[in-house]
C-alpha cells in the first residue's frame, strides 16, 4: 500500500569539478547606510561565479555562508591547492547544485575579511583598518549589499538562494526582502532567531577575543592581534558545530603521542585536544579577531519575529518557494528551529517543505557529502515550477 | 494498468471530486505525493502533505509537491482552527497509535476532513480469518504478520460508530464493493471492501 514503485528517477550525471576559478571585485562607490544607522561611504564584495549566466540572465544560485565561510565556495585557486571551495561536493557539473543548469554566485559577506569591505579594511577617514569603528552590520544589511552585487552583475531574478547556519538567515532574509526576485529558497540548519544559548556561545567567543591584552579595543594593526583570544573562540565554536556522538567516533579517548608524554601534565594528552588547537591555529591565519566579534555580533541581532512583529507577519511578503532541512544532530539550530521557519511560512499561506536528515555530524552536517541531500537539494531545483 | 494503480485511482478521483478547486488540502501520510499531485492538477489545489519519512519527502519534492516530515499532530496543532479546507486521511488511519486524536485534530485543524480505508470487516477477509485462521492476505495486504508494520485494521462498523460516539457529522460516504469501483449497496460491513467518508464536527 504505498505508492513507492511509482517513482524511478532517472540517475544523476557523473559529477564533474568547476575546476580552476578567481575571485572578483566589486566596488560600490555609493555610500551604503547599514541599519544600525551608521554610513559606509562604499564597499568592496569579493565574490566567485561558476556556470554560466543564461540570456534572461534568470538562472543563478546565490550561495550564502555561514560565520567562517567565504565566497571560495568550489573550485580551486590554483592547481597546487590541496583544499578545493568550502562546498565543492555540493557545487559543480552534475553536482546538487549543477552548474551545467545554473550559474552559481557566492559572495563574501559585509564586514567579512576575505576580500570584502571588513574591520581589517582601511577606514579612508583614518587610512587605518577600521577595527571597531566598523558600522555594525546585520543579516539584512549583507544581502543588501548583495543585491547591489547582483543589480552590477544585471541579473534579473535568482534561481534560488542557498545556504547553511548564518547562510540560512540570509537565505531568508532574501526571501523576504526582495520579494519576486528570487524564486527558490533552501535554508539550511538554520534559525529565523538566534536562541539564548547561541548568543551566550557567541558571546563567550567575544569575551575570548576581548580579554586577550592583545586585542587592544580593537585597534591592533594588520597581522598581531588577539591570536589567542580568536583561537579559543574558534575552538569553543567548533565544538558546537559538532556533536556528541560524532566526536566521540572520531576521537574517542585516543590518546595523542603517549609515548614522549608523562600521563599527568596539561600539555596536548587527547586526540580531540590536538584537533581542537590545530583549529584554532588555522583559523587565526585566515581570520579576522575584529570580524568574528561584528558577524557573531549580527547572528545575536537576527530575530525575524521581533523585526517585523511576527514570523507569520515577517513571511507576509515572500512569494519565493522554501524548501528547509534540518538535522537531527544539531544542537545548535536544532530542527524545531527550523521547522518553526516552515510552520511560519504555511501559516503566512506560503509554498514550504520541510525534511530532516539523520546525519549525526551535528550542525556541520549540512557540509556533509549526502547523497539524501543532493538529491533533495537537486529535486527542489528541478521541480515544477510553482504554480 | 495494475489491479493495485487501478484501485488507487477509483479513490483518488472520489477523493477528487470531493475537493472543492483551489481549496487548501492537507494530506497526513502523504507518501510520495500522489494523491496530491493529482488534485493540484485536477483541482488546482493548494496542497501540502505530512510525512515520517524523508524519502516519502524527497518523492514529493521531485514531484513538485510541498511536504513536511514529522508527526502529524504536532503539525496540525501549529495551525489555528479551520486553517485547511480539507484534511485528507487515506489509507493512514490503520497505521496510527491514536487515530481517535488524529481525526479530532484534524476536525479543529480543518472545515472537512476526508477519510478513506480499507474495510476490514469484507467478507473476504472474514473468511480468511475464519477458514484460514491467518492475517489476511490478498493484493492489498501483501505481506505476511513478520514483515508488517503494527496495524490496526478498521471495519466500516467500527469507524461509523466512532463517528457516532464523538458526535461527529458524516457529510457524505462512498463504499465501494471489492473491485474498489462498484457502489456498495447493501450491507457495506460486509460487502464493501473499501470505504471513504466526509466529516465535519
Amino acid at each position: 500500500m504505498n505508492d513507492a514503485e511509482e517513482d524511478s528517477p532517472s540517475a544523476p550525471p557523473e559529477p564533474g569539478e568547476v575546476g580552476l576559478v578567481e575571485p572578483h571585485d566589486f566596488v560600490c562607490t555609493q555610500p551604503f547606510t547599514c541599519e544600525s544607522g551608521q554610513v559606509l561611504p562604499g564597499f568592496t564584495l569579493r565574490y566567485e561565479t561558476y556556470g554560466r549566466l543564461n540570456a534572461a540572465r534568470d538562472n543563478t544560485v546565490i550561495v550564502c555562508h555561514a560565520l567562517s565561510g567565504d565566497h571560495h565556495c568550489a573550485g580551486i585557486h590554483a592547481l597546487t591547492d590541496a583544499k578545493s571551495g568550502w562546498w565543492n561536493n555540493f557545487i559543480g557539473p552534475g553536482k546538487a547544485v549543477d552548474t551545467t543548469h545554473f550559474h552559481v554566485l557566492c559572495a563574501n559577506v559585509l564586514g567579512g575579511c576575505q576580500g570584502s569591505t571588513g574591520t581589517s579594511s582601511t577606514n579612508p577617514a583614518t587610512c587605518r583598518p577600521f577595527g571597531v569603528a566598523f558600522p555594525f552590520v546585520t543579516v539584512r544589511d549583507m544581502v543588501r549589499a548583495q543585491k547591489l552585487l547582483c543589480d552590477q552583475l544585471g541579473l534579473t531574478a535568482l534561481a534560488a538562494a542557498i545556504g547553511g547556519s548564518m547562510g540560512g538567515m540570509q537565505v531568508l532574509q532574501w526571501g523576504i526582502e526582495y520579494p519576486g526576485f528570487v524564486r527558490r529558497l533552501i535554508p539550511l540548519a538554520t534559525t529565523a532567531r538566534e536562541s539564548a544559548q547561541a548568543i551566550a556561545f557567541n558571546e563567550v567567543g567575544r569575551q575570548a577575543i576581548m580579554q586577550d591584552p592583545d586585542w587592544h579595543h580593537g585597534d591592533y594593526g594588520r597581522g598581531g592581534g588577539p591570536r589567542v583570544g580568536l583561537a579559543i573562540a574558534r575552538m569553543m565554536a567548533h565544538i558546537t558545530y559538532l556533536s556528541d556522538q560524532s566526536m566521540d567516533a572520531k576521537f574517542g579517548r585516543r590518546r595523542k603521542g603517549v609515548a614522549d608524554n608523562p600521563a599527568y601534565t596539561f600539555d596536548v594528552q587527547f586526540e580531540v585536544e590536538s584537533y581542537l588547537r590545530h583549529q584554532g591555529e588555522s583559523f587565526i591565519n585566515r581570520f579576522d579577531a575584529n570580524s568574528y566579534l561584528y558577524i557573531t555580533r549580527a547572528l545575536d541581532h537576527f530575530d525575524l519575529a521581533a523585526a517585523y512583529g511576527s514570523l507569520e507577519q515577517a513571511f507576509a511578503p515572500v512569494t519565493a518557494e522554501t524548501l528547509s532541512v534540518a538535522f537531527a544532530s544539531d544542537w545548535l539550530f536544532p530542527p524545531d528551529q527550523n521547522r518553526a521557519i516552515v510552520l511560519a511560512l504555511l501559516r503566512a499561506g506560503k509554498r514550504a517543505s520541510y525534511a530532516e536528515l539523520a546525519l549525526n555530524l551535528g550542525h556541520d552536517s549540512f557540509l556533509l557529502e549526502s547523497e539524501d541531500l543532493y538529491g533533495l537539494v537537486r529535486s527542489f531545483l528541478g521541480s515544477p515550477a510553482s504554480p | 494498468m495494475s489491479k493495485l494503480v487501478a484501485k488507487r485511482t477509483v479513490d483518488m478521483q472520489i477523493i477528487g471530486d470531493w475537493v472543492e478547486p483551489g481549496s487548501r488540502v492537507l494530506d497526513l501520510g502523504c507518501g510520495r505525493g500522489v494523491l496530491l499531485d493529482y488534485l493540484q492538477q485536477t483541482k488546482q489545489a493548494h496542497g501540502i502533505g505530512v510525512d515520517l519519512d524523508f524519502q516519502k519527502i524527497l518523492g514529493c519534492v521531485r514531484r513538485g509537491i510541498t511536504a513536511y516530515q514529522g508527526d502529524m499532530e504536532a503539525f496540525m496543532r501549529a495551525f489555528p482552527a479551520g486553517f485547511f479546507d480539507r484534511v485528507i486521511c487515506s489509507r493512514t488511519v490503520q497505521e496510527l497509535t491514536d487515530p481517535a486524536a488524529v481525526i479530532v485534530e484534524a476536525l479543529r485543524a480543518g472545515r472537512a476532513v476526508t477519510v478513506g480505508f480499507v474495510n476490514h470487516g469484507y467478507w473476504k477477509n472474514r473468511v480468511d480469518a475464519f477458514f484460514r485462521g491467518r492475517k489476511p492476505r490478498n493484493p492489498v495486504y501483501t505481506t505476511e504478520w513478520f514483515e508488517s508494520r503494527p496495524a490496526n485494521p478498521v471495519t466500516v462498523s467500527d469507524f461509523e460508530r466512532f463517528c457516532a460516539a464523538k458526535g461527529i457529522t458524516v457529510t457524505r460516504r462512498a463504499v465501494l464493493r471489492g473491485d474498489w469501483h462498484t457502489p456498495c449497496r447493501f450491507r457495506p460491513n460486509l460487502f464493501a471492501g473499501y470505504a471513504l467518508y466526509d466529516l465535519t464536527r
